[in-house]
């Protein structure tokens, strides 16, 4: 090892102790994903209910795979761009990009594979329980609205689950617009 | 990794997943020439991973620490504290 004195040394480690004092690593939520994700996972439940009731002919339930796949394909792409313009990323935010994935993509198996444990609107109540998972751990990372909107989703679910079997759908899809969307929308204008 | 410069690098690296060269400079307060003469140290010693690609057609080049960087940065400072220990 090349010798450095030590006064180098102490200016050295003061120069690491600063640079990682100044770090701050901070959670990126991606306003629009959650936008896309919490208006898209409302209009399939509304939707479902819609069907289910006779408003709608079932036929009409074949948006529901193109509104995922469209929502999906919008994040993929999203992502990537996102990931090559971000000057930093930081490895918390790679951490949150695994929960969210894992989230959604473990409610999506669920839903599709499912069906029989999860009958009407469980499946619809399977996406608020993620959308909550996933706000309450952007919350614990310090962001507030997070928390609010996490919270929001929950409180629908709870809601959801003593109101009228008629309104049931409603509720859980004010609980993703208001909660998931809602979050989503605060993020875009904080960005601003 | 004895260089200061190249200290300050790891450490900038160290919460990160990756980093842009501008980035880098930007906070490093170094010139280009510099930081880039630092990085390819690095990059070769294996430190650092290094990506590049082009965003709106521009290049865009991001660094990552490795996990061989990271072990490297720890017994660094380490050897740092103990030097600093033995002169007080």
């Amino acid at each position: 090892m090349e010798r450095i004195d030590a006064a180098q040394a102490r200016d050295h480690i003061e120069m690491v102790d600063r640079i990682l004092a100044e770090s701050h690593p901070r959670l990126c939520a991606g306003g629009d994903f959650f936008v896309v994700w919490g208006v898209a996972s409302a209009y399939i439940t509304v939707l479902f209910h819609l069907v289910d009731i006779g408003m709608f002919a079932a036929r009409a339930l074949w948006s529901v795979p193109i509104v995922l796949a469209a929502a999906a394909l919008y994040s993929v792409l999203r992502a990537r761009s996102l990931n090559r313009r971000i000057a930093r990323t930081s490895l918390v935010q790679r951490e949150f990009f695994n929960v969210l994935w894992l989230t959604l993509g473990v409610t999506f198996v669920a839903n599709v594979a499912a069906f029989r444990i999860f009958t009407g609107i469980a499946q619809a109540a399977l996406w608020s329980i993620a959308e909550a998972i996933v706000l309450l751990y952007i919350a614990m990372h310090g962001n507030r609205r997070a928390q609010i909107a996490g919270v929001l989703v929950v409180v629908s679910l709870v809601a959801a689950n003593f109101v009228a079997p008629d309104r049931t759908a409603y509720v859980l899809a004010a609980g993703m617009l208001a909660g998931y969307a809602g979050f989503g929308i605060s993020e875009l204008l904080a960005a601003e | 990794m004895l260089s200061k410069v190249r200290l300050g690098v790891v450490a900038e690296l160290l919460n990160y997943d990756w980093v842009a060269f501008s980035e880098l400079a930007r906070v490093l307060h170094v010139s280009n020439g510099n930081l880039g003469a630092h990085l390819s140290k690095l990059v070769d010693a294996e430190y650092v991973e290094e990506e590049k690609s082009f965003v709106n057609r521009r290049p865009l080049t991001r660094y990552r620490l490795t996990k061989k960087g990271r072990d490297a940065f720890a017994a660094h400072v380490s050897q740092l504290a103990s030097l600093l220990k033995e002169a007080t």
